[in-house]
């Protein structure tokens, strides 16, 4: 473990180096020898890549459209944990183009951390997108924040019905009557021309890399039950938070809110936290991850880790950025499924 | 460092009261339907260090059906959720002494449970076992669950009551420790509800 250690050091430290040429060689020696190193170690993460990655659909090609992709990479591992919970969901034009104040078209991201099963971050995966596109259709045009938090919040509710009068998966056989144990987090992001709107609903986490020396901006806030607000919310309801191996709802439960876990309605809420963010023309990247990443990799470190893959100037540098922070957080045994999207965010002109 | 009260706390005592009296209002009247021989089992001498509760289930199906999911010490899962997977240790017949590795689901304070079947009595509708082990912090859990007509008549439903003696575990109020396993329970025995109430 401490050559993947070592491995991972090395790629946020990385030391400036003199000149194009000698640049590039360095980046080629460093990178056969992380692929030399990891090869071996992390061939169940390059499968359950692409298996995120099959969760990846692009709308098709229509004739005369133009369709710019976005870059982003995605990559997911069971972990220390051995059953797979979470999903992740990239649809990229999800929805009908955004009017003057967001612009153009836009992006959808998810990541979904289950628990108890995985069928409902499954079913988040598969519907929160089609769900949020419907609400926006509904939606006034303006696209004010405003609008954004109603159509977010409905999409939401909707999820969390659905998920709750649901039965499972084919993959888990569960039936509809004992489903109110499972649940999941979702943290979504929509990338807009100007703008990015983020909802989350739990302890996974969309960060904002930006750059020229700007610290990270977290788009969303955890929901774990002792933050104040959230504590008093839960009381307020009639609920306890107890610290069983950390603050849990009733003891039990180590989020304050999710989608799904009927049994603890409504001490755990489905509503989402909204944030609208303008776009800056030093924004490098966006990160959504589950707390399998945060609990191990702090948000600076995560956004070193990245920008660490954006100068090494690869085509796939987001995909790159993706796997290695899954595999960071594995070298620093988090004991968690761990999922994380990177999405670039840069100005087409770069 | 084990647990020690600050001051040992008098005996706790819980009972399932099976006659009348002004106690059994606390208990609501279906528990009152509580056979004498078997309230005896809900009975727990609670320790200095530990606390006791009992949760109480009305369903809406015959006693048969629902004490046949209840007695299934090797299959818990049918009907308790929270468990992912269960084998017998050593194999063989479910008999008084069994011990069974219960593996919990994820996102629970707890991974694994070891449980030794205490009473499984058919006749009267008993089923009491003991945690002898696990990945949690229950230490010295005790529960029994029995099974009743719920009275009036026959074919008019049943009633479940589960009671439990445990530890308070090192960090955490008698209250509190309440708070958890009888969240557990009940959302357990509501499962158990539901289940039966689709066999019948």
């Amino acid at each position: 473990m401490s050559m993947a250690q070592v491995c991972c050091d090395s790629a946020v430290t990385a030391a400036p180096v003199a000149g194009p040429e000698a640049e590039a060689r360095a980046r080629a020696r460093a990178e056969r020898r992380r692929r030399a190193a990891e090869a071996g170690r992390w061939k169940h993460a390059a499968a359950a890549g692409t298996a995120a990655a099959d969760a990846t659909r692009k709308r098709s090609l229509e004739a005369g459209e133009l369709l710019v992709a976005r870059k982003h990479g995605a990559a997911s591992v069971a972990g220390r944990r051995r059953e797979m919970e979470d999903a992740v969901s990239v649809r990229e034009s999800f929805a009908a183009e955004g009017d003057a104040d967001g612009g153009g078209r836009r992006d959808f991201y998810g990541v979904f951390d289950g628990h108890g099963c995985s069928h409902v971050a499954e079913a988040c995966r598969d519907r929160m997108h089609d769900l949020l596109a419907e609400e926006l259709a509904a939606a006034d045009g303006s696209g004010s924040a405003a609008t954004w938090t109603a159509a977010m919040e409905r999409s939401f509710a909707r999820m969390d019905a659905e998920a709750m009068s649901a039965g499972g998966s084919a993959a888990c056989r569960c039936d509809p009557h004992k489903c109110d144990h499972v649940g999941s987090t979702a943290v979504v992001a929509v990338v807009e021309e100007r703008r990015v709107v983020v909802a989350n609903c739990g302890d996974s986490r969309a960060l904002l890399c930006r750059g020229g020396g700007a610290p990270p901006l977290p788009l969303s806030s955890d929901h774990k039950p002792d933050r104040p607000d959230e504590l008093e919310r839960i009381e307020a309801a009639g609920g306890r938070v107890i610290f069983w191996e950390g603050a849990r709802v009733l003891g039990v439960l180590a989020m304050s809110r999710a989608i799904g876990d009927g049994y603890l309605k409504p001490y755990v809420s489905s509503v989402p936290e909204v944030t609208v963010t303008d776009r800056a023309d030093a924004d490098e990247c966006l990160i959504l991850a589950s707390d399998g990443l945060w609990d191990v990799v702090s948000n600076e470190a995560a956004c070193e880790v990245a920008r660490a893959c954006l100068r090494r100037g690869r085509a796939r540098w987001c995909a790159e950025a993706a796997a290695l922070l899954t595999k960071l957080a594995l070298a620093r045994r988090s004991s968690d499924n761990v999922s994380v999207v990177v999405v670039d965010l840069r100005r087409r002109d770069h | 460092m084990p647990y020690t009260a600050p001051r040992p706390s008098p005996q706790q005592h819980s009972r399932v009261l099976s006659g009348g009296g002004a106690k059994a209002a606390s208990h609501g009247a279906s528990c009152a339907a509580v056979p004498a021989e078997v309230a005896r089992h809900h009975e727990h001498a609670a320790r200095a260090g530990q606390c006791c509760s009992a949760v109480v289930q009305a369903i809406a199906a015959p006693v048969g059906a629902v004490w046949s999911v209840v007695r299934r010490f090797d299959r818990p899962q049918a009907y308790k959720h929270f468990i992912r997977s269960c084998r017998l240790v050593g194999g063989g017949d479910v008999a008084v002494g069994s011990v069974r590795e219960v593996r919990v689901v994820s996102g629970l304070p707890a991974t694994s449970s070891r449980e030794r079947l205490e009473i499984l009595d058919d006749e009267r509708r008993v089923l009491s076992f003991r945690v002898v082990g696990g990945e949690h912090r229950l230490a010295n859990y005790r529960s029994v669950t029995t099974v009743h007509e719920a009275g009036a008549g026959a074919g008019t439903g049943t009633v479940v009551v589960e009671s439990y003696v445990v530890d308070v575990p090192h960090g955490n109020t008698a209250d509190e420790t309440r708070v958890f396993v009888d969240t557990i329970v009940r959302c357990n025995l509501q499962s158990l509800a539901r289940t039966a109430e689709r066999l019948a």
